[in-house]
């Protein structure tokens, strides 16, 4: 079944996609509204590699892996001094201009994307064996992630957010913490991006917009900012819900705002009713 | 080199265009300025402003003022429902910048969508046509559009200006804008000054949309890129001063323009993301015009207090 | 006796007002100076200064003989660590995981030794959980060990700040305020660790404007005023003095006669 397939993998995908992001922004709490754009280098290399180069594609998705890092290292470096507000609107802006760019280049395929993304995996099974690939890569992300939190790590994190003068006057280095977080996240989105291009083989600028940032946003928001399970609750729903919209044939120029505006109206409504979202609790230390 | 004329032409259109820039940054300088607030709620407001003066008057034939002014009191019922019911709220939360972040974008986007829904995404224009009479003075072409923008956007920024300096109103913004928990013990309502701007907002935005939509298509995904480009005009002319802001809204539309001398129009876009990623780079905590005026009088003190 | 921290000639001004004034002081191991004056004096400016909060505008600080610089986090690893007047604990921790924050080396921090946990991080672990026991055992803190620390009594939030503290292993120890607000029991397991700590090597120096504590605790003390250190010398000395009990507006001789 096809369909299944494809819902499995974009649960999956979002799953790390989610999951990375509130690593960044959840325990991090580095302000940044830019993922989609990690996600898009991430599947914009591995496209690229897959179709121009003839290197395996294990290999091309670890390059995309590899250049959200060394693009996510630069970025934090750049924007180490900037503070809070200005942080997010340098994200944002460091993503419209990195889009304009893709949208811009020939050799990523301008405003329609690349389309010729090379097979990997043929036959009935397609589905399935991406599926379990994906499945396997959620479980060690997400895994990692909560080793990373549940551990030491995540204690010098805790004390960060906590007091950050009262943590480096003990001997933590602040921005060594938040480049690794960043780093970890946005390769974690490089990885889904290259999921993404492999199964999917399509892929086009508009996919890593504004719009997309927003999903991202409000799967971690909705499953709760800061908990271990929120964000895979929230992209669960958040791509289900929608796929429940299809059922309705509806024409397809309908669709897709519709579903932009039941994730808006989502994230509105869990913002103000229940801030600390579905799985989390009411804590006084949580920013909301 | 480039003949004198063309220069000329690009600096006259240059100038002219840049009204509606001008009009959008003074919005989202004003609203920083007062409530503190990046407002990218703005561009929601912007696409309703727009898609109303074009239900109005291209669909259903409205007289032109009745359908702007139609657009004028949908949009500051709006922004005075997101402040009062939203923005307020997050307030008294004391919720972080990221949250005020992820509302008012996360309701530009719902407007957006909602306006897809509703219009399509096909680019649409305010009247059916966006030519106006043009005519030659000195080698240059000046339209009728041209003279209309300026003639609006001077008028109403020297209101604005009125406003500010010598009105009641217009000095209690600025006594919230310096320090809100200081006005209200002396009796002046942040509420009302919030409320304000959101109007006076509203009303630059109408202006600035009717200029922009009557000379180019607009869909309802354009108005996140304007607002983005009033953020960076607003930083670069120095938070807290909104006339400086609408200065370098100018300096960057003319930027822009005579870039086409050197660059493929494809690129004039990524100038403005440029501008800002230095800008925000060079000036981590915002061009350091505002925080110079306010350093002088807390250090001391608070040093004084800090340096036992 | 060896010497532990030397300030030569530091020099600080913010805006118009001058928060340390050519000041120049030597500690050695094994004592406890007391930063004593009036407020506004610099007396946690010049903690900031040594920690590194803040650079100073001229002068050098030698720990142990090797130039102190760079930023805060570095220093603490060189072995420079304070407590703050305002405590800044870790809010949403508990009382253990705040002290196990402190170690000075901390293998299992990096994020991938977080993430692969190998027996190095667990062994460190447990180091750390044992020599923070210890210091609770000490303080009688024990079984506030799993408390979310700011649910603690005042007293004890204070002494978990010094244990805190202690858990970097530094040999200069700065001390904001450690006695402000604590009494009783607490009060005399503060000043009882603190000289234990002396007496292992380490140079302690303390701002208090609680004078007795001062006098109890301290070898010696100096007395600061508008950036300057006017004079030096054992806390008898420095009480007897009429002049600086003036400027010190009369408290210090209320105190003398408690």
């Amino acid at each position: 079944m096809e369909y299944l397939a494809n819902a499995g993998m974009l649960i999956g995908i979002y799953i790390i996609l989610a999951a990375s992001y509130n690593l960044i922004i959840g325990y991090g709490g580095l302000n940044t509204i830019a993922h989609p754009i990690f996600f898009a280098l991430g599947a914009y290399t591995a496209a690229l590699l897959g179709i121009g180069t003839t290197l395996p594609s294990v290999v091309c998705v670890l390059a995309g892996i590899g250049v959200a890092v060394v693009a996510s290292v630069a970025l934090a470096v750049t924007t180490l001094r900037i503070e809070g507000d200005y942080l997010l609107i340098a994200s944002l802006g460091f993503q419209l201009g990195l889009l304009q760019l893709v949208n811009n280049f020939e050799f990523t395929g301008g405003p329609s994307g690349l389309s010729n993304i090379p097979v990997t995996i043929t036959g009935p099974g397609r589905g399935w064996l991406y599926l379990l690939i994906c499945a396997v890569l959620v479980v060690v992300v997400v895994w990692l992630i909560w080793r990373a939190m549940a551990g030491p790590f995540g204690r010098a994190v805790r004390a960060m957010r906590d007091d950050e003068l009262a943590c480096a006057a003990l001997g933590r280095s602040l921005i060594t913490m938040k480049i690794v977080i960043f780093a970890f996240g946005c390769g974690a989105a490089g990885l889904a991006g290259g999921l993404y291009a492999y199964y999917f083989q399509y892929i086009s600028p508009e996919q890593f917009n504004v719009a997309q940032s927003a999903t991202i946003l409000t799967m971690v928001v909705l499953g709760g900012i800061g908990t271990t399970w929120g964000p895979l609750i929230g992209a669960f729903v958040l791509v289900a819900l929608p796929q429940a919209i299809t059922f309705m044939q509806l024409p397809s120029s309908l669709v897709g705002p519709l579903q932009g505006i039941i994730f808006t109206v989502l994230v509105i409504l869990f913002l103000f009713v229940r801030p600390h979202g579905l799985v989390g609790r009411r804590e006084a230390g949580v920013a909301h | 080199m480039t003949d004198p004329v063309i220069l000329l032409q690009i600096l006259w259109t240059g100038i002219a265009m840049s009204s509606y820039f001008v009009l959008f940054t003074v919005a989202f300088a004003l609203t920083l300025k007062v409530e503190k607030l990046w407002n990218f709620a703005q561009a929601g407001l912007m696409g309703i402003a727009f898609y109303t003066m074009f239900y109005t008057l291209n669909a259903v034939h409205w007289p032109p003022w009745l359908g702007v002014g139609a657009a004028v009191v949908l949009t500051a019922a709006v922004s005075i429902a997101v402040e009062v019911w939203a923005i307020a709220v997050l307030r008294r939360r004391h919720s972080s910048g990221l949250i005020f972040f992820i509302f008012t974008l996360i309701f530009s986007q719902l407007v957006a969508f909602v306006l897809t829904l509703m219009f399509g995404t096909e680019p649409e224009t305010i009247f059916p046509s966006v030519m106006s009479p043009v005519r030659i003075v000195g080698g240059v072409a000046m339209s009728d559009w041209d003279l209309q923008a300026l003639g609006v956007t001077v008028v109403l920024l020297a209101v604005l200006y009125w406003l500010i300096r010598h009105t009641r109103d217009g000095q209690f913004m600025l006594a919230v804008a310096d320090n809100d928990k200081l006005a209200e013990i002396y009796g002046i309502s942040a509420k009302r000054a919030y409320l304000l701007s959101g109007i006076i907002a509203a009303v630059l935005i109408c202006a600035g949309v009717y200029l922009y939509g009557t000379r180019a298509g607009v869909t309802p995904d354009v108005p996140i890129g304007l607002v983005l480009t009033a953020v960076i005009a607003t930083l670069v002319g120095g938070l807290g001063r909104i006339f400086s802001a609408a200065i370098a809204a100018v300096g960057l539309a003319l930027l822009q323009s005579f870039s086409i001398l050197f660059i493929p129009a494809k690129w004039q876009a990524l100038l403005l993301y440029f501008v800002l990623f230095f800008a925000l780079v060079l000036f981590p905590r915002g061009i350091p015009v505002w925080r110079i005026r306010r350093a002088k009088p807390l250090a001391p003190i608070a040093v004084a207090q800090a340096g036992d | 006796m060896s010497e532990i921290l030397r300030l030569e000639n530091l020099c600080k001004q913010f805006g118009g007002i001058v928060v340390a004034d050519d000041i120049s002081l030597t500690l050695s191991a094994g004592e406890i100076l007391g930063l004593i004056g009036p407020n506004g004096a610099g007396k946690t400016s010049l903690f900031n200064l040594v920690s590194g909060v803040v650079q100073p505008d001229s002068g050098r600080i030698f720990l142990q003989g090797q130039p102190l610089e760079g930023p805060l986090h570095r220093r603490a690893r060189a072995g420079v660590v304070r407590t703050w007047q305002h405590m800044r604990l870790f809010r949403s921790m508990t009382v253990l995981e705040n002290m196990l924050v402190a170690t000075r080396e901390y293998p299992g921090e990096s994020m991938l030794r977080s993430m692969f946990a190998t027996a190095s991080v667990r062994r460190a672990e447990a180091e750390a959980r044992g020599r923070a026991m210890d210091l609770l055992a000490r303080m009688g803190l024990t079984q506030a060990a799993d408390s979310i620390v700011v649910d603690l009594p005042f007293g004890q939030q204070k002494l978990i700040g010094l244990a805190r503290a202690l858990m970097n292993d530094g040999r200069c120890l700065l001390l904001d305020e450690p006695m402000a607000g604590v009494e009783g029991s607490n009060y005399e397991t503060m000043q009882r660790i603190v000289r234990d700590e002396a007496a292992a090597g380490r140079a302690v120096c303390v701002v208090e404007h609680n004078v007795s504590f001062i006098k109890d605790l301290c070898t010696h003390a100096v007395f600061m005023a508008q950036g300057k250190i006017l004079q030096r010398g054992s806390v008898d000395e420095l009480t007897r003095s009429r002049e600086l009990t003036e400027l010190y507006f009369g408290t210090v001789e209320d105190h003398a006669d408690a």
